[in-house]
């Protein structure tokens, strides 16, 4: 069976829905941040099957700025969540409710 | 290639750099002064975006990812502006900030390169890449306060919650660009009825909305406001609730004109339920913050009306109405920083008594909520009077737009009660905990005149920025 253009796009779709589903279902804000990197993945995924499959390198190029934007995503948020650890002792998003109604 | 239209964001980049770099050599006492140097040099490149043309047709630079026209010059201004009044606020905010306010200067002026590209975008990559620039710099603005319990959860609340967009805004742009071939607005513009109907098209464009209505804040995407508003610090607030939601907006009417507009019907419900869930929360506010978060839902949702009418006349009163937004907004965070200086919380009780402690500053705090609520003869008046024009025009078009404009009137009265109640603590407060005079400094007694008299004059004198908007938007 040859792998076609939907193929990667079910693949893709899944790994998004994976990825939405961890961060609505877990607790702890470092698995969040986990399934929040693999929705990205999956966004670049179907970019570069769509690049491939259409001929065309534009897809590709958003891929590499997602990839450093994520970087750069990964470092603050891992700084905020050490910083917030710090002070109160958690990484679970049930403790951190200073801010409410 | 044409570096030269994109001189103004290069200058800026170039400034934060310079920021950065002049820190080296600053000594500990003065670093809270290179504030000045930055607002400084955005004031010379504000000048210098007056020598700046508008072009009678659209120019591009980067192989068509930038583009210079007029909507991306009035919104550059716009973004230069609040910058500079941050930046002010910033500099009085300095004592509060325990390291590093060098670094804050620099990645608020960061954050406003990335608006500034964001306006430009004619491109997926850019507006991209654009947005992406903003919200990494808000995420480290809103946790600066890294001994404030409350700053670094809305730090880590809106870093979650962003990337949780960026994800759907980046998805979105993937099953465009499958479908349409093309990252280029224009170009995928000229799509195919066939392609353009495609479920996958749709759920492409569908993705980028909810990735744009975060960043704008309105409902169903609204929840992260009110925490991230709280628990900023001031001045960033002001800045998240301009320029950031005007860098949301302006990339919502760059597609609005370039062929590719959101379903109106979809635009319209989200308009109504925005601007009732951001007037009916902010009723039981006591954080004033909080209250000025909500209240910024419900603006979100009167600027949306304009964004579902989808005309010409939508984009004009957009456009206005965050004129005179800048000069409100503005005014208000500037009494909330002062004011909450002394106390260190930003609850409602510290505007008591201030009509006698500081005459000007409860001036100010009065006009610009007046304004907020759009009673004459302010800004917020003649803004909300052109958005409610431009609905009721697509009326006969679109029968929904009749319900629309009823929600807002129904929302606008809303307001007015909590709004009222800002003016009754600081002229009729109920205790009088405090009555020593509030020192304000020279220039934040400028940035709030000059803010009172920005409210009056586009409040009864609109026709010169009418005009500006009306040259900015023709050359499209």
């Amino acid at each position: 069976m040859e792998t076609g253009l939907e193929h990667y796009l079910i693949v893709s779709a899944l790994l998004f829905s994976l990825g939405l589903l961890g961060v609505v279902l877990h607790r702890n804000l470092i698995l969040m941040f986990m399934s929040l990197e693999l929705m990205l993945n999956a966004a670049n995924l179907t970019l570069v099957a769509f690049s491939r499959f259409n001929n065309d390198l534009d897809g590709q190029l958003l891929v590499f700025f997602i990839i450093a934007v994520a970087a750069a995503e990964v470092a603050i948020g891992l700084a905020l969540i050490v910083a917030l650890f710090r002070r109160r002792q958690t990484t679970s998003t049930e403790d951190i409710a200073t801010l409410k109604l | 290639m044409n570096l030269s239209l994109c001189i103004l964001e290069i200058s800026v980049v170039f400034l934060g750099l310079a920021v950065l770099l002049l820190d080296l050599w600053t000594p500990p006492a003065g670093k809270r002064s290179l504030g000045y140097f930055a607002v400084a040099g955005l004031v010379l490149i504000l000048g210098g975006s007056f020598l700046i043309e508008i072009p009678q047709t659209p120019e591009t630079a980067f192989t068509g990812l930038f583009v210079h026209d007029g909507l991306a010059l009035f919104f550059k201004r716009l973004f230069l502006l609040t910058a500079i009044g941050v930046l002010l606020l910033a500099r009085e905010f300095a004592p509060r900030i325990p390291t590093g306010i060098s670094e804050f200067y620099t990645i608020t002026i960061f954050a406003l390169s990335g608006m500034m590209f964001a306006a430009s975008a004619n491109h997926f990559v850019l507006a991209f890449v654009a947005l992406e620039l903003i919200a990494i710099c808000f995420y480290i603005l809103t946790g600066f306060l890294r001994h404030r319990t409350a700053s670094l959860e809305a730090g880590v609340k809106y870093l979650i919650l962003g990337a949780l967009s960026s994800s759907f805004l980046v998805y979105g742009m993937a099953l465009v660009y499958g479908t349409a071939g093309s990252m280029s607005l224009p170009e995928i513009a000229e799509a195919t009825e066939a392609t353009r109907t495609s479920p996958l098209f749709q759920l492409g464009m569908l993705l980028i909305l909810v990735g744009l209505g975060f960043k704008i804040a309105v409902f169903p995407w609204q929840f992260w406001a009110p925490d991230v508003y709280q628990g900023a610090p001031a001045p960033i607030t002001a800045f998240l609730a301009i320029g950031s939601k005007a860098a949301g907006f302006a990339l919502l009417l760059r597609l609005n004109l370039s062929g590719l507009p959101m379903p109106a019907d979809l635009l319209i419900l989200i308009a109504a339920a925005t601007i009732l869930y951001g007037n009916l929360c902010a009723l039981p506010q006591r954080n004033l913050k909080r209250l000025l978060g909500y209240s910024g839902i419900a603006h979100a949702g009167y600027l949306a009306m304009g964004l579902a009418t989808g005309s010409q006349a939508g984009a004009e009163a957009i456009l206005f109405y965050f004129g005179g937004y800048l000069f409100t907004a503005m005014a208000a965070f500037a009494v909330i920083t002062i004011v909450s200086r002394e106390t260190d919380t930003d609850d409602l009780s510290i505007l008591y008594g201030l009509g006698k402690r500081s005459p000007l500053l409860a001036l100010a705090m009065a006009l610009a909520v007046v304004s907020l609520a759009g009673i004459p003869p302010l800004a917020g008046f003649f803004g909300k009077f052109l958005l409610f024009l431009a609905v009721l025009e697509q009326g006969p078009n679109f029968a929904l737009h009749y319900l629309l404009a009823g929600v807002a009137i129904v929302g606008v009265a809303i307001s007015i009660y909590y709004y009222f109640g800002i003016i009754r603590a600081m002229y009729w407060p109920r205790r009088t905990p405090l009555t020593s005079p509030i020192p304000t400094h020279l220039t934040l007694q400028i940035v709030i005149v000059i803010s009172i008299l920005g409210m009056l004059w586009l409040g009864m004198l609109p026709g010169y920025l009418v005009e500006i908007i009306d040259q900015s938007l023709n050359s499209l």
